[in-house]
């Protein structure tokens, strides 16, 4: 069966309710789903406004890891800030909505409401090497920052579980309370930013690039740190990164972006073993393997579009694309959505109609 | 909440090496600003020691008693090697003597910059201090509304202020709250009507004429405050933790205070050199409400040639300046963490 995951008439989920009610324990919670419609991102540049995000539409289902792996560029970080409705200037949301179970459309939180969904239901983690703590303050002193940002009356139990939280993940947590940014590694600094994230009992987890910058054993470290919080807490989670190992070792599903579209989302293990989009094809033969030859990774030719140099019609790949047709020039291709996996690519929709037709002629 | 504190093996506290670090290169400076100003006193055209030498045998003195009164004048014999005669104006400096004064003959240059200290440090650190909270208090909000219409104005107001000469805003402050809407004294340090003393009639005579060099000096420094300020802000703002911190949703007042605490660092330095400066007088205000302070006391000391006052009133501006620069440091460690420890992140 086939079917167009536009879907503009839509009805939304009951559950737009206000996001400042009372914060149940973990467990007591459920994992929430999130549902990216028609989402536009564009940029103010001194050519006009250019899109980052071209209408990008994507579930994500309660309780997944969802990857999000792209090249730099492709619109990832700003799919990802744009679950918070965080998109920074000179970026705005132009439209399409991102509804959060528990939350409603964030697109359209403002002030108050906007900043108590965020840290509370919505939990970021940045980068390892991007310094995400304030250099003056201990962390201790950060965390009870945010735990009177959201009204939390129990400091105690704040400390408690931040505590148990950071010996979770194998740190001292006392020891880490009393230390400066400065006095941790980037390992322990990352962890922290984890810990931040999920003090408060968020039940959405983004973490961009949450590894970029560590080196090997840490990374492994955190990605395992990742699985097991996210099964422990029944997390809903969405990991940006590039690095499709990563991605691979980590997430249920992924999704692929090119030029701020989705082009390929599905079940992890389907997309990497058995890629559908010609670009996702290209990725992956781009990797060199531990074992054999080099000389069998092949990098795509051409390089990918920046805000200035997409196509102004058609699909955003055509320019890289060895399966170019005359179509891919002129109309986008829509996102189809087949077996649980989405791909927007007309050769493969041609190849399908053909392969159908061979079976059933 | 107990959080128990695990640091690194204490060897020498940080600070305290630091500040040993600073009172060693201090007092170096201070050795070569005292070193050049022995040099040019006795180099000056006309050398002023021996022509002091000279005109007292002219007087009618024998050359002893010239060459006594010339050595209490200056604190060095101006006969005798230049070795001998450095030998004993630094052994003078380690008393604390800096001769005395030619201008007003019979008093130490000590006592003259002592009291016109106090008149310098009264009306200039009020102002500094005036200015630099309301210029950092308004560039903050200069820095985050600098989109807006307030930012500008803020901006604005500082890039005008910070224009205008000093002089030029002490004689406009002069001409308002004198002459156009007389509620001020002109000029003086305090009518000379009150007893010097812990009484209401006195201090309210000193604060009255305090006010307009209080008001010129922060009105010239206020606008350089701001414009740092606001610099210092957008920096800060473009800093991946505040983003963070917002992303983590922490309230306005939190977000407020991490963004000021840590754009208002850079400008503690900037402080620190200001209020040194201070003891070099702020010379046009002084003149202008003819206030007794050390800037006074240069500007008459240079207009007499009076070579030991000016030698004094240069020293005082050195150490308070080198003073200044400690106190910067080690404020530094006490409010940033990363001075503290030592490390660099």
């Amino acid at each position: 069966m086939i079917t167009i995951s536009h879907r503009a008439g839509e009805t939304p989920r009951p559950d737009s309710h206000s996001a400042s009610g009372l914060i149940a324990g973990p467990g007591a919670t459920t994992a929430p789903g999130v549902r990216v419609r028609d989402l536009t991102v564009v940029y103010k540049t001194p050519l006009g406004e250019l899109p980052a995000l071209g209408g990008v539409s994507l579930t994500i289902d309660p309780g997944t890891i969802t990857g999000i792996v792209g090249e730099s560029g492709s619109g990832k970080s700003t799919l990802a800030l744009s679950l918070l409705n965080a998109v920074q200037p000179p970026g705005r949301i132009a439209g399409g909505s991102v509804e959060i179970d528990g939350l409603g459309n964030v697109v359209d939180l403002h002030g108050d409401r906007l900043r108590q969904a965020r840290g509370r239901h919505l939990g970021y983690v940045f980068q390892a090497a991007q310094n995400s703590l304030n250099p003056l303050k201990t962390v201790g002193k950060q965390l009870l920052d945010l735990g009177r940002s959201h009204g939390v009356e129990d400091r105690r139990a704040l400390v408690r579980d931040a505590k148990s939280l950071l010996e979770r993940m194998g740190l001292d947590g006392a020891r880490v309370l009393d230390s400066h940014q400065h006095e941790l590694s980037g390992g322990m600094r990352q962890r922290v930013g984890i810990m931040l994230a999920l003090v408060l009992n968020a039940q959405l987890v983004i973490l961009d690039e949450p590894t970029t910058a560590l080196d090997m054993i840490t990374q492994a470290t955190i990605l395992r740190i990742i699985r097991e919080v996210h099964k422990e807490r029944g997390l809903t989670t969405l990991m940006v990164t590039h690095d499709i190992g990563v991605a691979a070792e980590v997430t249920d599903r992924l999704a692929v972006m090119y030029g701020g579209r989705v082009v390929e989302h599905g079940p992890t293990m389907e997309v990497l073993g058995a890629p559908s989009h010609p670009y996702t094809q290209g990725l992956i033969r781009a990797i060199p393997r531990l074992s054999g030859d080099i000389e069998q990774a092949r990098a795509l030719p051409g390089r990918p579009p920046t805000l200035g140099t997409l196509p102004a019609s058609g699909c955003v790949f055509q320019e890289r694309c060895p399966l170019r047709m005359d179509i891919c020039a002129t109309v986008e291709p829509p996102p189809v959505i087949e077996d649980g996996r989405t791909v927007a690519c007309h050769a493969v929709e041609r190849s399908r109609h053909t392969a159908q037709r061979e079976e059933h002629p | 909440m107990t959080l128990i504190a695990v640091r690194g093996a204490p060897r020498v506290n940080p600070v305290v090496r630091r500040l040993a670090g600073h009172v060693v290169r201090g007092l170096v400076m201070i050795w070569v600003v005292t070193t050049i100003s022995f040099v040019i006193i006795r180099n000056i055209p006309g050398n002023p020691v021996l022509g002091q030498y000279e005109t007292l045998i002219e007087k009618g003195m024998s050359p002893d008693e010239a060459q006594r009164a010339t050595a209490a004048l200056y604190g060095f014999l101006p006969t005798g090697s230049l070795w001998e005669q450095y030998t004993g104006y630094m052994k003078a400096l380690l008393h604390l003597d800096l001769g005395q004064s030619l201008s007003t003959p019979g008093t130490e240059v000590v006592t003259l910059l002592g009291s016109a200290a106090k008149w310098t440090v009264l009306p200039v650190l009020g102002g500094t201090l005036l200015s630099f909270v309301l210029g950092v208090t308004l560039g903050v909000y200069a820095g985050i509304k600098r989109s807006g219409k307030l930012g500008d104005l803020l901006s604005i107001s500082g890039s005008l202020l910070h224009g205008v000469p000093q002089y030029v805003i002490g004689l406009l402050v002069l001409a308002i709250f004198t002459t156009l809407w007389p509620i001020l004294p002109a000029g003086g340090p305090v009518d000379v009507e009150f007893v010097p003393g812990f009484n209401a009639g006195y201090l309210a005579s000193l604060i009255q004429h305090a006010t307009l060099p209080v008001l010129t000096y922060a009105l010239a420094s206020y606008g350089g405050w701001v414009l740092a300020m606001k610099s210092s802000v957008a920096t800060v703002l473009g800093d991946d933790f505040i983003l963070a911190a917002e992303l983590r949703g922490l309230s306005r007042g939190v977000l407020f205070r991490y963004i000021a605490r840590n754009a208002i660092l850079p400008l503690f330095t900037i402080l620190a050199l200001s209020l040194g400066m201070l003891f070099g007088g702020a010379i046009f205000i002084e003149r202008i409400f003819n206030y007794p302070g050390l800037g006074l006391l240069l500007v008459n000391s240079i207009g007499a040639r009076d070579y030991a006052l000016m030698g004094g009133t240069f020293l005082v501006t050195t150490v308070a300046i080198i003073i200044a620069n400690i106190a910067a440091d080690l404020l530094y460690a006490v409010i940033d963490p990363r001075v503290r420890t030592g490390g660099t992140a």
